[in-house]
């Protein structure tokens, strides 16, 4: 675990999106450009074209790296091209990489988690809309409507269930402060426990919502960062697959409950003894929340 | 994927492990099978754990008994799985019994190494001191290295044999880029040589398209892996989670979806499937959907279909539209449809469902209002 990850970005960080020229690509670096993040160029081995949504283009994240100061990249390529699409951003000096492509290669994850870890990097995903600074710039497709600036911070493995909790209290007035999706894999960069000491130190966020499901032990991980940190935030909890069956993978690679491994039940009493709540439904979430925060 | 033991034993087969001779019988008549020499295990194939607890695994000594424990065998349903097809093993003769699992650890970005000097049991019901583990990076020499590590603290003919299989399952564990290897028993000769007695393989779903061997044996045995069959051919996930259930879910994003289910049984509704149709990959095409109506279809109970989309990219006017045209391609699936969407094109899609007669409504609650007022009108209505 690294103390000092700082997922913070500013409407000055400099972004680049590798893979800028596909159709993920070239949609989503407009809308991130539209919503205020600072785009600086995009990476594309298509080299008949020059310019795409007003920023220029470069053959390899050395060159863009180089040409703009770009220190951070939001990587829209195929699930088998991510390991070598992070291994290329590090290598040109980039220090935070969020990757939405789903379906990466476990093994390709373990690589890429290693290479990260040792350059000092951050890496949000994959599987995973990205991150957002309500108000000022996000990395990744998370949606406008749920974003208005508040006080919730929000960790999340599932882009959907984030969004309609994100949009529910932002329909309630009640906005967020730093929102990352960790993503759904089970093999991925940035995990919940790992933000716990930056939530703990950062003071717009005056509370803390895991977005979560079965599977895993990451928020049992979370839970025993939060008493090892004596994290003092109010900590509120969903997590999806409460009755999902056993030996069946729900949608994401790491909803899977193996015996008693990685149950609804396991993660509601950790996060219960780290003194957080946990939420049967959306509506009891939101309620609570906002009377909790009001 | 979780691999049935026949199918693991094939593919470690091929990646140099060493596994008793068996053959695959899922026709209890018998026929003309080939044995190999005897005595015999005949062992049920289901993806679960305790299946000697179960009754499912037996010994026999002479080919009838073979039969008779084949016939008892097949057809069984354990753990909610029905087991169609039963291996046919020989009995490993003589060696001791040991315990030896790699398997991604996710949190330390590695491969965990376990052993134990004891096998055939529950790794988990052994005492803590029994137990070695670490974890290696992410290379097979370097996990075959802590395998050599580990072993030695058991000393005698099982540390060469736990250190020799560590190497070699190493190889295989990266090779076939597996999630989980556990081979318990292991089992262990006076020579130090060893054979795998069970063999449990989860292999990594997001790899199999270049993992040609896997991909083969899922495509020649797809009834056995429903899901992961079906997450190859159509690029979604589609899971039945009750085959009474008696509302159809044509819904898009995993943890969404899942939270749909938990809410809706915990208000005592009958959720039918799981989905995730992942909207971004419809491509303007019906294709998906209407393969999807027509699994939800199927479910004999299914009184009506719940649409629940939260569309943060997806634009929802196009969306409807192609639901529309899904829906009328499947004319035999005729239960009543309600929408709940909320997002990016609204209106659009408020016109275009409002046309087709689709109740829709932004908010979830009112369309869990709307189809109870299904439920509790209707018997099950199919054509």
């Amino acid at each position: 675990m690294n103390n000092t990850l700082n997922p913070r970005i500013t409407r000055t960080t400099p972004v680049i999106v590798q893979g800028i020229s596909g159709r993920a690509g070239r949609l989503h670096s407009r809308l991130m450009k539209e919503y205020g993040t600072r785009l600086v160029g995009g990476v594309s081995s298509r080299k008949e074209v020059a310019e795409i949504n007003g920023v220029p283009l470069f053959g390899d994240c050395a060159a863009a790296v180089k040409a703009t100061g770009a220190t951070t990249s939001v990587a829209l390529v195929g699930a088998f091209d991510l390991l070598a699409a992070i291994e290329e951003a590090l290598a040109a000096g980039i220090r935070y990489i969020v990757t939405p492509t789903e379906g990466m290669p476990v093994h390709d994850a373990l690589k890429a988690k290693r290479a990260v870890d040792a350059a000092g990097a951050i890496w949000v995903g994959a599987s995973t809309p990205g991150m957002a600074i309500a108000g000022e710039a996000k990395l990744g497709f998370l949606p406008n409507d749920a974003l208005i600036p508040g006080p919730v911070g929000i960790m999340s493995k599932s882009g959907t269930l984030s969004y309609e909790s994100g949009y529910r209290l932002a329909m309630r007035g009640m906005g967020t402060s730093v929102w990352i999706g960790v993503g759904g894999d089970a093999v991925k960069g940035v995990r919940y426990a790992d933000l716990v000491p930056f939530y703990a130190q950062d003071e717009r966020t005056k509370a803390l919502l895991i977005i979560g499901e079965i599977g895993g032990h990451e928020e049992e991980d979370f839970a025993a960062a939060c008493i090892a940190h004596k994290f003092s935030k109010p900590v509120f909890a969903l997590i999806a697959g409460r009755s999902a069956p056993e030996g069946v993978t729900m949608g994401h690679a790491g909803a899977l409950v193996h015996g008693s491994h990685g149950t609804w039940e396991a993660k509601r009493k950790a996060l219960e003894a780290a003194g957080g709540t946990v939420f049967g439904s959306l509506n009891e979430m939101v309620e609570g929340v906002i009377q909790r925060l009001r | 994927m979780y691999l049935l033991e026949h199918d693991a034993k094939e593919l470690l087969t091929k990646l140099q492990i060493p596994v008793p001779p068996g053959t695959l019988v899922s026709d209890a008549s018998g026929g003309n099978v080939a044995l190999p020499a005897g005595p015999w295990m005949v062992k049920g194939q289901i993806t679960a754990g305790g299946r000697g607890k179960a009754g499912i695994i037996k010994k026999a000594a002479t080919p009838q008994e073979v039969s008779e424990h084949t016939r008892a065998i097949l057809g069984r349903v354990v753990k909610n799985r029905r087991v169609d097809a039963v291996r046919i093993e020989q009995q490993v003769a003589g060696g001791s019994e040991a315990y030896l699992s790699l398997m991604i650890d996710a949190a330390a970005a590695g491969v965990r190494v376990i052993m134990a000097a004891e096998g055939g049991v529950d790794i988990e019901a052994l005492p803590r001191d029994a137990i070695r583990t670490a974890v290696a990076a992410p290379d097979a020499s370097a996990i075959a290295e802590c395998a050599q590590e580990l072993a030695a603290h058991f000393g005698g003919v099982k540390a060469r044999a736990l250190a020799d299989a560590g190497a070699k399952l190493a190889q295989a564990f990266m090779a076939s880029e597996a999630m989980l290897i556990e081979i318990n028993p292991l089992f262990v000769k006076a020579d130090g040589s060893w054979i795998a007695g069970d063999a449990k393989l989860v292999t990594d779903d997001g790899a199999l398209e270049r993992q040609d061997d896997t991909r083969a044996m899922l495509h020649a045995r797809a009834t056995a892996y429903p899901e992961a069959a079906l997450k190859l051919e159509h690029g979604c996930d589609y899971v039945v989670v009750d085959p009474e259930g008696e509302i159809g879910l044509l819904t898009t994003g995993a943890g969404l979806s899942m939270m749909l289910i938990d809410e809706l049984r915990a208000i005592g509704l009958k959720p039918y499937n799981f989905l995730d149709v992942r909207t971004g990959g419809l491509r303007g095409e019906t294709t998906r959907l209407v393969k999807v109506l027509k699994w939800i279809g199927e479910g004999k109970n299914v009184k009506v279909i719940l649409i629940n989309v939260f569309a943060g990219i997806t634009e929802l006017g196009e969306f409807s539209r192609l639901v529309v045209k899904a829906l009328q391609e499947v004319p035999e699936v005729k239960v009543p449809v309600v929408a709940r969407l909320v997002g990016n094109g609204l209106p659009a899609a408020q016109q275009v469902f409002g046309a087709a007669g689709i109740a829709l409504y932004p908010d979830l609650d009112d369309a869990l209002v709307e189809v109870k007022k299904h439920l509790n009108d209707r018997e099950g209505v199919k054509g």
